[in-house]
């Protein structure tokens, strides 16, 4: 009898751990995968300006596409899962931070948008070669764009020199004006070393005379290094690459009257218009011109709305053409990569699918056969009294 | 050449100004409470935000402004030494940690409220003074005739009045001052306090000369640290002076030598003194 009543309790148990593993089982089938991207960029730090705005956009697009419900692919349903690492831009800090990305199995990586933390991280992606995709800003990726052990690589940052570089056609520009002698201030750090290089070139070809001046990384007052290049008597003077540098750089250059005329590849209008009565000229290369953008472009008002709403603050006009660069529409373009490989996880399928498919979001945007990307931007130009003209340039076209 | 040499000696000796500041508020921490505060460079930061947030967001007067960002400054240094830096008196490796950790913290909060984005304060008194070739913008020498000011004052205030001369005496020997009576514990609050409110002075000034970012204390500190050190510490006019000679020594090596390596000519010039004078230029034998 206790043999049968034990029996009889047995099979009960048995039958409910069978029932809790079966809603189990059904819970998963039915639940959603997920699909990790890292974004490793310096969020703080004293170079926060170039990856604070990439993760912002970036977050923002996934939270966009998980709330529509996630995506697609092969008939599967996926959300997306941004996981957000601070380098501070800090080589050591970001190999770390690279490494786990790595063990976890991350096959998607946005950033970095620095050189000196693309440079340390790079020999430890070459070892995962063919496992993931890396959209990268830093300059210092362009140089590996289709070589050997670069397959994950994608330069998401339009690069200065080539034909299509913006750099060329600015400088193109200079000559135009018939300006014969540039003097250029640069931060002496690594991407100050590379920009040093591309624009020898450049203004070379153009038969235009360069003076290069490099700069200690925090630097605040210039008046020496000015007053320095001043004694040349060069047309233009070209001052570093951010803005934490730019309204020191033109406020001391224009408040001695040493200097009016400013040739600016990386950094805001803000100097110019700031100091708008005491500059001549203050040619800018901008991503996209967002002031003006968002009066004529749907896709951009409807981002500065959604940016607005999701982080409760002003938008970041100064900082948000810097959202180029691994941010908001290459989540949306490696989306519809997935979608158009068929998979999630093929990284030599989706990066085809990625640079076979051009996009039109924020911006328009396309990858050529290396991985470097192309995309329409602006020329800004601001004169005395803050009269501002903007050309937008189409290299896709 | 010589007009180039002579502005950048002028512009060397204001620049050097804010380094002193600073140095006169970790000679001043260090001598009485044995802590080398590096989150004065922090507090300086907080000081040109809060500052810029009066001036430009509030639209307050620049002068109300820079005594709000002081007051505010100083509130937070009485916080932080009550709830932090009251813990480790005399103990130079806690100290140390606290004050980095504390710079994290004030960094982050910074960036969070107002982003990496550089704040550059409405321009508060425009244009230049021209004599014999040399410009000189005025606001600089504005805040170079108020920081000499202060400087001075405070040396005036420790020599001349009874706390003053309690500071050294407790800085000598602080068992001895307590028994004559000085409140130690209300001194060392007391100086941490006027520290953090000489940096959000220094950080008031600076934001009416440079654009502003959250980590501009980290390489301030650094200098004022040197600045100390060059003048031995414990020593305010010392501090002055160190402050100046390595604003100089910055500007006007920056003409005949790379602009690139603009702060290791300070710190070439520091181990030169150290090498003659172990104790810096106006710390005694020891």
């Amino acid at each position: 009898m206790l043999n049968m009543r034990l029996a009889k309790r047995m099979w009960v148990g048995l039958g409910v751990l069978l029932l809790i593993g079966g809603v189990g089982v059904a819970r998963q089938a039915n639940a959603q995968a997920v699909v990790k991207i890292g974004q490793i960029e310096a969020q703080t730090g004293p170079t926060a300006t170039y990856g604070w705005m990439s993760s912002q956009g970036a977050k923002l697009a996934v939270k966009e596409i998980n709330d529509a419900g996630g995506f697609q692919v092969a008939g599967k349903p996926y959300k997306l899962e941004l996981i957000q690492m601070d380098t501070r831009g800090e080589p050591r800090e970001a190999t770390v931070q690279f490494k786990k990305f790595m063990e976890d199995g991350v096959k998607f990586v946005f950033g970095p948008f620095l050189s000196n933390v693309f440079n340390s991280i790079e020999p430890i992606a070459n070892l995962h070669n063919g496992k993931f995709l890396m959209f990268a800003g830093a300059t210092a990726a362009h140089s590996l764009l289709g070589t050997p052990n670069h397959d994950y690589l994608l330069h998401t940052f339009n690069w200065d020199s080539g034909p299509s570089g913006f750099g060329t056609l600015m400088v193109a520009q200079l000559k135009k004006q018939g300006v014969k002698r540039v003097a250029m201030l640069f931060q002496n750090d690594a991407f100050g070393k590379v920009a040093a290089d591309i624009y020898s070139k450049l203004f070379k070809d153009a038969g235009i005379e360069l003076r290069i001046e490099l700069f200690e990384p925090g630097t605040k007052d210039f008046s020496a290094s000015l007053a320095k290049m001043a004694a040349d008597k060069p047309d233009y003077l070209f001052p570093g690459y951010s803005d934490a540098v730019l309204y020191d750089i033109v406020r001391q250059a224009t408040e001695t009257g040493l200097f009016k005329k400013f040739f600016i590849v990386r950094g805001s209008i803000g100097p110019a218009l700031k100091n708008k009565d005491a500059i001549d000229d203050y040619m800018a290369y901008v991503p996209k011109y967002f002031e003006s953008a968002e009066k004529t472009e749907k896709a951009t008002s409807k981002f500065i709305a959604e940016y607005k709403t999701f982080y409760k603050r002003e938008f970041p006009y100064d900082q948000a053409p810097l959202c180029a660069s691994s941010c908001y529409d290459h989540v949306y373009m490696l989306v519809n990569a997935m979608k158009a490989a068929e998979s999630v996880d093929d990284v030599a399928k989706i990066k085809k699918a990625l640079m076979s498919t051009p996009y039109d979001g924020l911006w328009k945007i396309k990858y050529d056969e290396t991985g470097e990307v192309i995309f329409k931007f602006d020329l800004v130009q601001v004169k005395r009294g803050g009269a501002i003209s903007v050309i937008s340039i189409d290299p896709i076209k | 050449m010589s007009q180039l040499v002579i502005g950048q000696l002028l512009n060397g000796a204001i620049v050097g100004t804010l380094y002193a500041i600073l140095a006169l508020a970790v000679t001043l921490t260090f001598g009485i409470t044995g802590i080398v505060n590096f989150a004065l460079g922090a507090f300086m930061m907080m000081g040109g935000y809060l500052t810029w947030y009066a001036h430009d967001s509030l639209q307050m007067p620049y002068a109300i402004a820079v005594v709000a960002a002081v007051v505010a400054v100083g509130v937070v240094g009485l916080v932080t030494d009550l709830c932090l830096f009251r813990f480790t008196r005399n103990n130079l490796v806690n100290g140390l940690l606290v004050s980095i950790g504390l710079i994290s913290i004030i960094e982050a909060g910074v960036l969070i409220v107002w982003t990496a984005t550089p704040k550059d304060l409405a321009y508060v008194l425009p244009g230049v003074i021209e004599a014999a070739g040399i410009s000189a913008p005025k606001i600089k020498l504005v805040v170079f005739a108020l920081l000499l000011l202060v400087i001075l004052g405070t040396y005036l205030a420790l020599t001349r009045t009874w706390t003053g001369r309690a500071a050294f005496a407790y800085a000598q020997n602080s068992e001895a001052a307590a028994l004559m009576g000085v409140n130690t514990a209300a001194l060392e609050s007391a100086v941490m306090v006027y520290s953090a409110m000489l940096a959000g002075l220094g950080g008031a000034l600076y934001a009416s000369l440079y654009s502003l970012e959250p980590t501009l204390g980290s390489a301030f500190i650094l200098k004022a640290v040197e600045a100390a050190i060059m003048a031995g510490i414990g020593n305010a006019i010392g501090a002055l002076a160190g402050g100046v000679i390595l604003g100089i020594t910055e500007g006007v090596g920056s003409i005949y030598l790379p602009i690139a390596f603009r702060d290791a000519y300070g710190l070439v010039f520091l181990v030169a003194i150290l090498l003659v004078k172990p104790n810096g230029l106006f710390g005694g034998k020891s």
